[in-house]
């Protein structure tokens, strides 16, 4: 992808998402649970990740169209940076939860192999009925860049 | 800081092997994240984009073998209270993986530790930090612990 206009990625910093809520199904989290090699339980405590599962599937936009926003596309060879999973509590299967959050951050950065590529992240709470927030997804995604 | 019962600086959490990466279960992962990368699904893309010959795993999912390797020491997965995790490298189908970590850290009842994943158990794929609140790591009087809960009932 050819490289974009700084100011452009900075303008999405604080930039909210629409937000949205997730409900973590039974059989969904049995699936996670089979995929990810985790041991199936009987109570309600769902695999942790569902604190990142959740919250970009509950944050009002898709990874295509966040990847549009920094002008790219799953083709284009993007890579996760970093991911944080922050937990108040556990979450739990039947619970819906609303997501909010914002984009946080942009950098810009230039590598001898990988040339010039952006990093984009982005912060994503999980509040309960209650209204507490009881968890907090952070991550980045990378972008590489190339002249054309 | 109140030293914890029963974890120390220094102490290795008990490894967790992923003998084989199945690529059936990234089709599964990719149905239910949604996720359009076909690098997840047909290696045919993977190969196009000289990222090797097989499919490449989805960088949640190697987080999450941490996350079991995590819970399986503390107690259960509402034991973890946060990790995050640097993705280092692809993982691919039929890799062999394992998940390990170090206590680094230790205030009251909140363990940190350093984490990683790595092919073979030697090639560094995934690297973190964590933290954790072991079941059966306490600073309250012996006996009042959470790993006594059941004794009342």
């Amino acid at each position: 992808m050819a490289i974009v206009a700084l100011e452009a990625l900075e303008a999405l910093v604080g930039r909210p998402f629409p937000g949205g809520t997730y409900t973590v199904e039974p059989y969904q989290n049995w699936l996670t649970n089979d995929v990810v090699l985790a041991p199936q339980r009987d109570d309600d405590l769902a695999h942790p990740m569902y604190c990142y599962y959740a919250a970009l599937a509950g944050m009002g936009i898709s990874l295509d169209e966040l990847f549009a926003l920094a002008h790219a596309s799953a083709d284009d060879g993007v890579m996760f940076g970093e991911a944080e999973i922050e937990l108040v509590g556990p979450m739990r299967v039947g619970v819906t939860y609303s997501v909010r959050g914002s984009f946080t951050s942009v950098v810009r950065k230039e590598g001898k192999k990988a040339g010039v590529f952006d990093i984009l992240a982005f912060a994503l709470e999980l509040v309960d009925p209650a209204g507490d927030v009881v968890g907090v997804s952070t991550n980045s995604f990378v972008f590489p860049r190339r002249d054309g | 800081m109140t030293p914890a019962r029963g974890v120390a600086i220094g102490d290795e959490l008990p490894q967790l092997v992923i003998e084989r990466v199945d690529a059936e279960k990234m089709k599964t992962m990719a149905a239910l994240l949604r996720d359009p990368n076909p690098i997840h699904l047909d290696p045919t893309v993977v190969v196009a984009l000289g990222m090797g010959t097989a499919v490449v795993n989805q960088g949640p999912n190697n987080m999450a073998y941490v996350v079991n390797m995590l819970a399986a020491w503390a107690g259960g997965p509402d034991r973890i209270a946060k990790l995050r995790v640097r993705f280092l490298a692809n993982v691919f189908s039929g890799d062999r993986l394992v998940a390990g970590g170090t206590v680094t850290g230790i205030d009251g009842e909140r363990v940190m530790c350093d984490v990683w994943l790595a092919r073979d158990g030697t090639e560094p794929v995934l690297a973190g930090t964590a933290v954790t609140r072991p079941f059966f790591v306490s600073t309250a009087a012996p006996g009042a612990g959470l790993d006594t809960k059941n004794e009342t009932t």
